[in-house]
């Protein structure tokens, strides 16, 4: 890999000396600007098509997920959502979905990154690969639902979180990327999304729609649920 | 369905990038690059949407690709952000917004930004900010308020990212581009009127006022009273004019 790399430039390079300014006096602005647009254009295409798959591909999953999320929710279930970097954002976001939604009914949700104190105690005491599992200890119960995101899915402060919430009895829902890493394969992961994709970014924007998805789904079966209760008084 | 959540799976998908949206994105990118090749920092915000503003900072910070350069971002949080800008931005530095085109803090940072001397990008959905509000406005024209949990600003600013690095592989255009002007007198260039933010009322008619040049003595008579954080037009070391809260920009 690394030769096919090298080869542009060990092509230019014998004769790279000879054009010293070359670089240097490189103004074609408007060729540059062309080319990022396009590539812009192609990559969110690249990007439309993968949330497209992936939410086909996940279709059933989405619904069985989200009925056993909506059954928990109705229960007095609480999400707790989680992830490293970026998807500790977009873990973040989704949180505030369910939490704070735009239309709807507001669901009980906690991003576990949201109190620095919290991790960065966890972090320096226990080590960072207890961050999450010891606020599962401290908070969680068996009706709640643990959701974490992540792009290679053998994170191990993730994985070790699904273990202390499966011990718990939690829902455990995992999101991932590539071939779905060790979330795929773990008897800890109840319910395993994984987008089929090599790129992090085009991953985690999958990754977002699909967590639209579920929640826009649960609500779907809330309101089943509730439309049963009023036929039943 | 009873509650109204319509199905989002054909909507976002179908928001692709248009010609317009993704030439918007060139730009913007080629000029963070040339901001941060001369040394700027990138600020973020997104008051509505914190985690908008972290992860923008985190990609740009500890870039998911092997060997890409580690560039400053940093996301701004908190209450009071228009404070929280203030002291933090130099000129030459750039702030990104991820926010509503109604969001009563960034418009207030949108409108400072000229007088700290910060080059601004603004990514949002719905009804677009005032045409001039910011340098760049990044926008997809959808109304639905989910929007901003669904991905769409997540592509807009990987492909940020991803074109400023990009950018980084044609050294010979990180310089900016040579001044347009170059006559000795210029309504661009001359001090018709530069924006100024009062950073402290002073006695006979004096204030101290931050511009992009930095801070400077101003004289303040035909616009008194002032105060810290009034925004005034500046014309050869007198203030002409106090700007309102909604005009300014």
């Amino acid at each position: 890999m690394s030769e096919l790399a090298s080869e542009p430039s060990a092509q230019r390079e014998p004769t790279g000396f000879l054009y010293p300014f070359l670089d240097a006096e490189e103004r074609d602005q408007d060729s540059l600007l062309g080319d990022l647009a396009a590539s812009a254009r192609a990559k969110a295409a690249q990007s439309a098509a993968l949330r497209s798959s992936t939410l086909a591909e996940s279709a059933e999953l989405i619904a069985t997920t989200a009925a056993e999320m909506a059954r928990r929710f109705h229960a007095g279930g609480r999400m707790f959502a989680f992830g490293n970097g970026g998807s500790s954002t977009d873990s973040t976001t989704l949180a505030a979905l369910f939490a704070r939604p735009p239309v709807g009914q507001a669901l009980p949700a906690w991003s576990l990154t949201a109190d620095q104190a919290i991790l960065t105690a966890l972090g320096n005491d226990v080590g960072f690969e207890l961050i999450f599992a010891r606020q599962l200890i401290a908070r969680s119960g068996g009706t709640d639902i643990a959701v974490a995101m992540s792009t290679s899915g053998s994170s191990k402060d993730l994985t070790a979180a699904f273990r202390e919430a499966k011990r718990r009895g939690l829902f455990t829902i995992g999101f991932a990327g590539y071939d779905g890493g060790e979330f795929a394969t773990s008897s800890d992961v109840d319910a395993c999304f994984v987008v089929r994709s090599q790129s992090v970014h085009r991953i985690q924007e999958a990754q977002a729609l699909l967590g639209y998805q579920l929640w826009a789904t649960v609500h779907e079966h809330l309101a089943k649920i509730h439309g049963h209760e009023l036929g039943e008084q | 369905m009873s509650l109204g959540i319509p199905d989002r799976t054909a909507g976002p998908i179908d928001n692709a990038l248009d010609e317009d949206l993704s030439a918007d994105l060139a730009s913007a990118s080629l000029v963070l690059a040339r901001r941060f090749a001369a040394g700027a920092t990138l600020w973020c915000v997104a008051p509505a949407w914190e985690p908008h503003a972290q992860h923008v900072a985190v990609e740009f910070v500890h870039p998911v690709i092997v060997g890409k350069k580690a560039l400053p971002a940093v996301a701004l949080t908190g209450p009071d952000l228009v404070a929280t800008v203030r002291v933090s931005v130099r000129p030459g530095d750039v702030v990104l917004a991820v926010a509503a085109a109604d969001d009563p803090a960034v418009r207030s940072v949108m409108r400072r930004a000229a007088a700290w001397g910060v080059t601004t990008l603004w990514i949002g959905s719905g009804a677009r900010p005032t045409a001039g509000s910011a340098d760049h406005v990044l926008w997809i024209d959808d109304p639905d308020p989910r929007l901003p949990a669904i991905g769409g600003f997540v592509l807009l600013y990987h492909l940020l990212w991803e074109l400023t690095h990009v950018c980084f592989e044609h050294p010979g255009l990180l310089s900016p581009a040579p001044p347009e002007c170059t006559e000795e007198v210029c309504i661009t260039c001359s001090d018709e009127g530069r924006l100024g933010e009062v950073i402290a009322p002073g006695a006979d008619g004096l204030a101290q006022v931050r511009t992009a040049e930095g801070a400077e003595l101003v004289a303040t008579m035909l616009v008194e009273p002032v105060q810290a954080g009034d925004l005034l037009l500046v014309h050869a070391g007198m203030a002409i004019t106090k700007l309102d809260e909604e005009v300014a920009r």
